[in-house]
């Protein structure tokens, strides 16, 4: 059904929107790419795995992937971006963090095996659902997308409205006059790197709570096409990821839906393809850049 | 005589071989304008990154309020009050106006709160009042400097370094940029100003020095080097 599929994309494009929204946000501020971001994501998913193995509620998942997530998003920005701060090192700083993430999904290779690892959750938990508009939905899938608008929403007004939001805006615009003007640049970049982090830690938890499993090369696949969304939104722009995000959800879920499988996928690589060669400042750029 | 609030002793800042800044050493006492100026590439800009610490030197020393800055990052030296305003202006083009000043204001609170703080600029600058919600990157060159003096003032610092503020403005603006700055200079707040713009920089200044090659090859008040045009023109290449 169509408008079931929609809505499947939908909560599929608010899990890539978080991802998306970790790249742009460290790219804003550093103009570097974090590749270890797609297996921060993917370690939240094995954070929901351990913390069921344990025994834990459901929702104990979110916290604990919260911190976990956030403190590696500290380990990466000491790790792979604290020495290599000037310009020419974006090179250094994405291979550093790209062997930063294979040695995660190594440790977590180690630990759970290569295969998925599934998440056992409560049968009313997956089956449950909720009638809106005649449509049946499962209450799970509006939960996630609850969870998502409400973390997007936070993270808006976290960067609009707060001081930290402020710092982390000039920093991203120029370092060098933030830190003339009192600004702990080093703290807005770790700031930052934690923000991102923590967001897609809550991601993964909630992929794997969609999908009913974890699996360790998902940064490879999933973290991999929410940068291509970043890229489609806007490289730093927050409100393209959000929306670039649900946009390439609903493309995919359509894809489904009249039976190009796989083919979805390819839509969202050569829909980058084409936003880059059109508007490289992004889907949603207005000349006007608004970024980070 | 007491200590100057702040005194830069044989300073060297070097980018790989090319030594931008040889031995160089001077000192602003509280309450005074000092100008140093000097042709492009005299190493004027370079002085102000290395007082302020982002840029590293090699040698030397700076002290500010009788301490060493060794060790201080710039952004704790501008929440001690040695403030920069820098070359290009420093503001937050895509931050509003209002929100360039409460980014200042917050780092730097005083007393009176960021209310009484915005009247006081305003006062001065009135036509920042008029433009709060604006970006402040679609502002005209000359207003964003304005703005880039008003946040440096909105909680007053110890010392204001000022870089090139005529840098790319239209003539008109440049003399309303230099008559902020004598207004400043008149409400006392002491300024360390590097210029290009000699003759209007010397004309406001309490004292200055002539800066060349990385080292200061004169000094004096600013009416004894603007009344000595030759050796001007010596070390400045112009008038």
């Amino acid at each position: 059904m169509l408008a079931e599929q929609i809505i499947n994309g939908i909560v599929l494009g608010s899990m890539y929107a978080l991802v998306a929204l970790g790249y742009t946000l460290v790219f804003g501020v550093l103009d570097k790419l974090n590749f270890a971001h797609g297996e921060t994501f993917m370690l939240g998913g094995f954070v929901a795995i351990a913390a069921s193995a344990l025994g834990a509620p459901l929702w104990v998942a979110f916290p604990c992937a919260l911190l976990i997530c956030g403190a590696l998003g500290l380990l990466v920005e000491l790790l792979s971006f604290r020495k290599f701060r000037s310009a020419d090192a974006q090179v250094t700083a994405a291979l550093s963090s790209l062997a930063l993430g294979l040695v995660l999904i190594d440790l977590v290779q180690k630990t759970y095996g290569s295969e998925p690892v599934s998440l056992e959750l409560p049968l009313e938990v997956r089956t449950a659902t909720i009638a809106v508009g005649g449509i049946e939905i499962a209450q799970i899938k509006l939960a996630i997308l609850g969870i998502a608008l409400l973390l997007m929403g936070g993270l808006q007004v976290l960067v609009t409205h707060t001081r930290v939001g402020r710092n982390i805006r000039a920093v991203a615009e120029s370092p060098l006059a933030a830190a003339l003007l009192g600004i702990h640049v080093r703290l807005v970049m770790q700031q930052t790197f934690v923000i991102a982090s923590a967001l897609a830690g809550i991601a993964g938890v909630m992929l794997a709570m969609r999908t009913g499993y974890a699996a360790s090369d998902i940064g490879f696949t999933f973290g991999i096409k929410a940068l291509a969304i970043m890229a489609i939104g806007g490289m730093g722009d927050l409100r393209g990821a959000m929306l670039g995000g649900i946009l390439v959800g609903i493309v995919e879920a359509l894809a489904v839906q009249f039976g190009l499988g796989k083919l979805g996928e390819i839509v969202v690589w050569i829909l980058m393809i084409i936003v880059l060669l059109v508007r490289p400042g992004g889907l949603f750029s207005t000349g006007t850049e608004q970024r980070a | 005589m007491p200590e100057p609030i702040l005194a830069v002793d044989m300073l060297e800042v070097a980018y790989g071989p090319i030594r931008a800044l040889r031995g160089c050493s001077l000192t602003v006492s509280a309450g005074e304008t000092v100008a140093v100026v000097g042709a492009n590439g005299a190493g004027k800009t370079t002085l102000l990154r290395a007082i302020s610490n982002v840029l590293p030197h090699t040698g030397g020393e700076v002290r500010f309020d009788g301490t060493t800055t060794r060790g201080r990052r710039a952004d704790q030296l501008a929440l001690a009050g040695l403030l920069q305003v820098p070359e290009g202006r420093g503001i937050i083009g895509r931050l509003s106006v209002a929100e360039n000043l409460q980014l200042a204001w917050a780092l730097r609170p005083d007393e009176g709160g960021f209310e009484a703080a915005s009247r006081r600029v305003f006062a001065r600058f009135p036509r920042l009042q008029e433009r709060l919600s604006q970006r402040a990157g679609s502002m005209s060159g000359g207003e964003q400097q304005m703005l880039a003096l008003a946040r440096a003032i909105i909680s007053p610092p110890r010392v204001l370094l000022v870089d090139e503020p005529s840098l790319g403005l239209s003539p008109v603006m440049v003399s309303e940029v230099f008559s902020v700055l004598k207004a400043f200079r008149e409400s006392g707040v002491t300024i360390l100003l590097v210029e290009q713009n000699v003759r209007q920089a010397l004309a406001i200044a309490d004292r200055a020095y002539v800066l060349r090659q990385g080292t200061i090859v004169a000094e004096g008040s600013g009416q004894t080097l603007l009344s000595d045009p030759a050796m001007l023109r010596y070390y400045l290449g112009s008038g």
